[in-house]
């Protein structure tokens, strides 16, 4: 949950990149990292707990200041979860304290059940910490569509946008950068708009 | 799910002092009070050039990670972790449902003084966070002002 620290006057804000394997995830945060314009030391180092081969094994971590909303600095803390099947342990250590969710989903179209598993798998991980997919904001980021075999946004769309609420969604090309910023500035437009109804989460 | 309590200024004081006391005490570098969601709540200490933000996520990982492993062979009693290094150490304790203590210290000074002070910082800090948990505090952020619907106004590309 996100805290507000009153004696830093800082609002720290956790969003998770929740997705199948190899989706472009880690991807994401590679590109926020490398190209999102902040003052000088408000992007902090990109922590990756991968694999010899490039796989993250626990989580990316990214921490970021975004902006001062009545004289508070609002520090992000970017995640990633491992995609793999087999790392669903550690998926849910990351989701713990969640504030926003950004599902990478890979659009070629052989990936499709993976997608639908990932999906499946998270509101499994959010059941088991007593959460429901409504009560957090989410948004949906369509990846790889750059690729000739990537199926078409409406079957994505119909695929995994498909409940009562639909969320915004975006195409992306993440290793070009496409579709990143605009899945990061719409959660977080979320997560703030949650906070201003809410009247707000914790102080610290 | 179950949140942190709602502290407020008075609260990270009292949590400020328990953790300053605790450094005394053990001549440790810096102490960190962080939130099991990888948050850091407070911390005290000379952290020079540490990156505290990036100790406090991994810490927390780390340490969910060793619960994870207790429950696996049916232990309920892995409350730290610990690492010694030649130069540093670093001792992980848990405060209760929601914190954890992160305590930095020069190898020199010996797991077991921590380990031992580490007892009645933990108590003090329990305690306070308990206080705070029955207290109902008023009043919020106002984040009206905020202009959520200009995208613009938070993250920014870099121009090409």
């Amino acid at each position: 949950m996100a805290i507000i620290n009153q004696a830093t006057k800082e609002l720290q804000v956790k969003i998770v990149y929740y997705g199948p394997a190899m989706g472009g995830k880690t991807t994401n945060l590679v590109q926020v990292h490398d190209h999102v314009q902040t003052a000088a030391g408000n992007k902090g180092k990109l922590v990756s707990l991968a694999t010899s081969s490039d796989r993250t094994l626990f989580f990316d971590f990214l921490p970021i200041e975004a902006m001062t909303i009545k004289g508070f600095k609002t520090k992000f803390q970017l995640y990633t979860v491992p995609g793999q099947v087999i790392y669903n342990t550690t998926r849910q250590l990351v989701l713990r304290g969640v504030d926003g969710i950004v599902f990478v989903a890979d659009s070629q179209y052989e990936k499709m059940p993976e997608n639908v598993e990932s999906f499946q798998n998270l509101m499994d991980n959010l059941n088991a910490l007593k959460i429901n997919l409504t009560e957090i904001p989410y948004v949906l980021q369509y990846n790889k569509r750059d690729l000739p075999n990537a199926a078409p946004m409406e079957y994505l769309e119909f695929l995994l946008n498909n409940r009562d609420v639909q969320v915004p969604s975006f195409g992306g090309t993440a290793h070009k950068c496409e579709g990143v910023f605009e899945s990061l500035n719409m959660i977080t437009r979320l997560l703030l708009q949650k906070f201003i109804n809410q009247s707000v989460p914790q102080y610290a | 799910m179950a949140t942190l309590p709602q502290l407020i200024e008075e609260d990270i004081q009292r949590l400020d002092e328990a953790l300053r006391d605790f450094l005394t005490q053990t001549d440790a570098t810096v102490a960190l009070l962080i939130d099991k969601g990888g948050f850091l709540l407070t911390h005290q200490g000379d952290p020079g050039e540490l990156d505290l933000t990036t100790i406090g996520a991994l810490s927390s990982g780390a340490f969910l990670a060793s619960q994870t492993i207790a429950g696996l062979v049916n232990e309920k009693n892995f409350n730290y972790t610990s690492q010694q290094g030649e130069h540093a150490s670093l001792f992980t304790v848990n405060v209760d449902e929601h914190c954890l203590l992160v305590v930095i210290f020069p190898s020199k000074s010996g797991m077991g003084v921590v380990r031992y002070y580490s007892t009645g910082a933990v108590s003090r800090i329990a305690q306070q966070l308990a206080a705070a948990r029955e207290r109902d505090p008023e009043g919020g952020l106002d984040l009206s002002e905020l202009n959520v619907a200009d995208p613009q106004e938070l993250f920014r590309k870099k121009p090409a």
